[in-house]
């Protein structure tokens, strides 16, 4: 009994994940569900990033998802000159690039500032990084291939699901575990937790913070890039600003709603949040809400975990 | 960190030189005046000359001062990082459209609908930043903009559905030239209620709330209630702003107020300096003109094209380009922004001598944004 | 007739029971003083008399009322001023602003008289500087007053700060080590200033203390917490030398019969050199 009550946040989770696939079968609703679960992995695959920053120095990274359209960006130039592969590696090692370029210019210099000062200056790094795309690529959307073109291999709930979709469900599950297994048995893991709570003894054990501090930026941008390269050929298109614009206030809220703590966490909300927009886009008693329902209900669930449950369902009270 | 000498020491030093400079001489009032002269006509006479579209720019960079100064309440005297301000100014540009066009009300009704509107959306926020503080409150103001550009902008009869809605320019008003003046008279109100209120008790309660609200508050703050009132001031002014940027452009879409907006203003602000009145109104002009100025001065376009492989840079991106270096710039480097810099221009200006190690108050480190 | 009581305060935060059936008094014109070591629960005392925690359970009573459910902007309001263990004023403000916003409930206009610039709100503000002014003579600070805070030395800042909660026009006065970071003479220049300003002010005194002579010199009564529990209470040399107090300070070993024994022991071995 003592274990459950230890893990109410993880129990809860699951209820409610069990929950509403129950009440969206039962409801009818099994495409929105499906479709929420697949987005929501894109989500998912995005706060994982923004949690690996916030548990490694307490920042808010709007950033986070320009790691993904630049990856895109990349992928795009690409793959019209080599083989689709070689262009999936070019734009991941560009996404890299981003993420130690941005910790190198603007959070290093601003370590020791207070956390808002670092949350506008990523913010501003997402505005440049737009502002280039438009920039250099115009302001249209364009398509983009899938890197897996099989669309109906599987089918669940009587809903198609390409092979790409699988593989970015697969890919956020892989990683989920890979990182919490990172953080709390490997070494390397826990000197960058320690790093972040304590940076003067970690120092004086041997351990350089500041190349913690980049490779925690690459791992997070590699995060964001994978997002991207996987999540954006399903939706048909691009335009500058792709992720931001569409996924990070789900990505934060999906952090947020996991305990912006917890990898774990990250991984249950992306799916919860991906679920709670499709059902509002999709459900019919919705209809009357002007424009996106989604998007309606994805900032009620926020300001719901806030008000209720500021640590989220996996976090721990700081 | 530097040392810090004896103050009573310096402050004697100060207080000698004070005593024995007894104001500027005739040649130092002459000058004082004529840079006055010079401002003002660049301000008050310019603009007659110009052509329409042109004097158009000049009011929206008046206009991007009052968002800047409402912006300023929120983020440099309360403490508060609001990521959708456009959603404000937006909203307040929406009501006053619909109350002239759909409801052939005045253009001054318009606007008092639009700064109480501004007012009340303000209100609610602040509310919501009494329990949900510092960075997830970012996030949740970050989240509003974007239900506002989804939802509220999409409601038919509040914005003419995707359409936008007509804004005519009020009688005695209609001419650019015309809207201009009462632009710049509405900037005028706006700093003149912000300079009184830092002069007052709400000011300085504010200023001691933001660094210190256990203090604040043995001195008899009630933090809660001047939180929200700091808040529906901000909104006002968003809403002000917004009513006039209607007006302006005659015509109000859900598309100008975007993401990208809602961190120019942030940048704008901060860039122009946080708690200086005229820094932030220096700082939001130059962004609202900066497209403008490079389509003007094809020179700065040459300079910019001159980078190998891009492409020409267009009014609408220049501000998004250069915003975010800025930023990073005043970040790292001039923590006060232009407001800072031009600290010693403006004492000389107000007669006193002219102090370049005059910088203003050392920044406080604000420990107290929960995460 | 009291001026200030705890009654029965208590209060816990987790496992900790921070204060347990805590019961103090002040009387009017009284300086009280609380000891005890570190962590036993006075400065928490403190922040339930002042507002800034509920207590779990008992009262706080301000001249026959109580407060328990008045926020800490309502106590100041009443009289109650208090001073804080890492200072508590506005660093990135001038001694002056300090002074001004401390007087925040005298300035008789509203906010949005003083936003929008109305006649009287002028006439409130030169009243506001003058006292500024005044408070600022009284405690040495008369040359500092346009500094701004964050450059000061600390044994300056100790005297802005009981100028700034002067300024706030209390009756009673909650000073928490107030003479921390002072040497024995400034020490003894501070009781000699709590003094005047009590029969200045007309005020009432509450104080957190570590320092044994400036308590005894000053006190009319004094409490002693450990552990978040009162061990003693009484005039300032009976508690000093009561053994439950030696104890608590000196630890569990000490065979010491009081502090007074241990002080001419220590004299005499200095005399001997």
């Amino acid at each position: 009994m003592d274990r459950i009550r230890e893990h109410r946040g993880a129990v809860v989770a699951v209820a409610i994940v069990v929950g509403l696939v129950l009440v969206l079968v039962l409801a009818g609703e099994k495409e929105a569900l499906v479709i929420g679960v697949i987005a929501g992995s894109a989500y998912g695959l995005l706060a994982l990033g923004l949690v690996l920053i916030y548990k490694s120095s307490g920042v808010f990274n709007f950033a986070q998802g320009e790691f993904g359209t630049i990856a895109i960006y990349v992928l795009y130039l690409l793959h019209f000159r080599v083989p689709y592969g070689f262009a999936v590696v070019g734009a991941l090692i560009a996404a890299v690039a981003m993420g130690v370029l941005t910790e190198r210019l603007v959070v290093r210099p601003l370590f020791h500032a207070p956390r808002v000062t670092l949350l506008v200056a990523t913010a501003g790094v997402a505005l440049f990084a737009t502002s280039v795309e438009i920039w250099f690529g115009e302001a249209t959307a364009r398509p983009i291939d899938r890197a897996l073109p099989t669309l109906d291999r599987f089918s669940v709930l009587g809903v198609q699901i390409s092979d790409q979709r699988l593989l970015l469900l697969a890919v956020l599950a892989v990683l989920a575990a890979l990182l919490a297994l990172f953080f709390n048995k490997t070494n390397l893991g826990l000197a960058i937790l320690g790093a972040s709570q304590e940076p003067t003894a970690t120092e004086l054990m041997g351990i350089s913070v500041r190349r913690l501090s980049t490779l925690v930026w690459a791992i997070a941008a590699l995060l964001g890039g994978l997002a991207g390269v996987l999540a954006i050929p399903e939706g048909g298109g691009f335009a500058p600003g792709a992720l931001t614009v569409a996924f990070l206030i789900p990505a934060f809220t999906a952090a947020v709603l996991g305990g912006m703590t917890s990898l774990p966490g990250a991984f249950l909300g992306g799916v919860i949040v991906g679920i709670v927009e499709a059902v509002g886009t999709s459900a019919s008693v919705f209809d009357g809400i002007p424009g996106s329902a989604g998007t309606l209900l994805v900032f009620i669930v926020l300001l719901a975990v806030l008000t209720v449950r500021p640590q989220g369902l996996l976090g721990r009270r700081s | 960190m530097t040392a810090v000498a004896d103050p009573t020491q310096g402050a004697a030093d100060v207080g000698d030189d004070a005593r024995q400079w007894s104001g500027p001489s005739p040649v130092g009032w002459l000058a004082r005046g004529i840079v006055w002269l010079a401002l003002a006509w660049l301000v008050l006479v310019f603009p007659l000359g110009r052509q329409a579209f042109e004097v158009q720019q000049y009011s929206e960079a008046v206009i991007f001062g009052i968002i800047g100064l409402s912006l300023n309440v929120l983020l440099g005297y309360v403490g508060q990082i609001s990521l959708g301000h456009q959603a404000f100014v937006g909203i307040g540009a929406f009501a006053a459209a619909y109350v002239v066009s759909e409801q052939s009300q005045s253009f001054w009704l318009g606007v008092a609908v639009a700064v109480a509107i501004g007012g009340l959306q303000a209100l609610v926020l602040g509310g919501v930043s009494l329990r949900i503080t510092g960075l997830y409150f970012a996030l949740v103001t970050l989240a509003y903009g974007l239900v506002a550009e989804r939802n509220i902008f999409q409601i038919e009869e509040f914005t003419g559905g995707g359409q936008g809605q007509p804004a005519p320019k009020p009688e005695g008003f209609s001419t650019d030239w015309r809207y201009y003046y009462l632009c710049l008279a509405f900037l005028v109100i706006v700093m003149w209620i912000d300079w009184r209120m830092m002069k007052t008790k709400g000011g300085r309660a504010l200023l001691a709330l933001r660094e210190n609200p256990r203090v604040a508050a043995t001195f008899g703050v009630n933090v809660k209630a001047l939180t929200l009132a700091a808040f529906v001031i901000s909104g006002a002014f968003a809403g002000l702003g917004g009513a006039l940027l209607a007006f302006n452009d005659t015509f109000v879409s859900p598309e100008t107020w975007s993401f990208n907006l809602a961190l120019i203003f942030v940048i704008m602000t901060v860039v122009g300096g946080l708690r200086s009145r005229v820094g932030v109104v220096i700082g939001s002009a130059f962004f609202a003109l900066i497209g403008y100025l490079l389509d003007r001065f094809p020179v700065l376009q040459d300079a910019l094209n001159a980078i190998p492989g891009a492409p020409d840079l267009s009014a609408e991106i220049a501000p998004l380009v250069i915003g975010p270096l800025l930023l990073l710039l005043t970040l790292t480097f001039f923590p006060g922004g232009i407001g800072q810099q031009i600290r010693p221009l403006q004492g000389w200006l107000a007669g006193r001598r002219f102090d370049l190690k005059d910088r203003g108050p050392k920044e406080v480190q604000i420990t107290d944004v929960r995460a | 007739m009291s001026v200030l009581e705890t009654l029965g305060v208590s209060i816990r935060f987790g496992g900790v029971y921070a204060n347990t059936d805590v019961s103090i008094a002040v009387g009017e014109w009284e300086i009280v003083g609380v000891i005890g070591p570190n962590g036993a629960g006075k400065t928490t005392l403190f922040n339930i008399i002042t507002g800034f925690y509920k207590q779990d359970r008992g009262r706080v009573v301000y001249r026959g009322r109580d407060v328990t459910g008045l926020a800490v902007h309502q106590r100041a309001a009443l009289g109650l001023g208090r001073t804080f263990q890492n200072v508590g004023l506005v660093k990135g403000s001038t001694v002056r602003e300090n002074l001004l916003t401390a007087q925040h409930l005298e300035a008789e206009y509203s906010m949005l008289a003083g936003m929008l610039g109305a006649p009287n709100t002028f006439g409130v503000e030169r009243d506001l500087n003058e006292r500024a002014d005044a408070i600022a003579q009284i405690m040495g600070l008369g040359d500092i007053l346009d500094s701004y805070v964050v450059g000061l030395p600390y044994g300056v800042l100790k005297r802005v700060e009981i100028a700034t909660v002067l300024a706030t026009d209390p009756d009673v006065l909650l000073l928490d080590e107030p003479s921390s970071g002072m040497g024995p003479e400034e020490a003894h220049e501070l009781g000699d200033t709590l003094l005047d300003l009590r029969k200045a002010f007309g005020l009432s005194i509450l104080m957190i203390e570590h320092h044994v002579p400036l308590v005894v010199r000053v006190c009319d009564y004094v409490y002693c917490l450990n552990f978040g529990q009162l061990l003693a209470e009484g005039l300032p040399d009976d508690v000093r030398n009561h053994p439950q107090v030696v104890t608590a300070y000196l630890g569990e070993d000490a065979e010491v019969p009081g502090l007074a024994a241990v002080e001419s022991q220590i004299e005499s071995l200095l005399d001997t050199e």
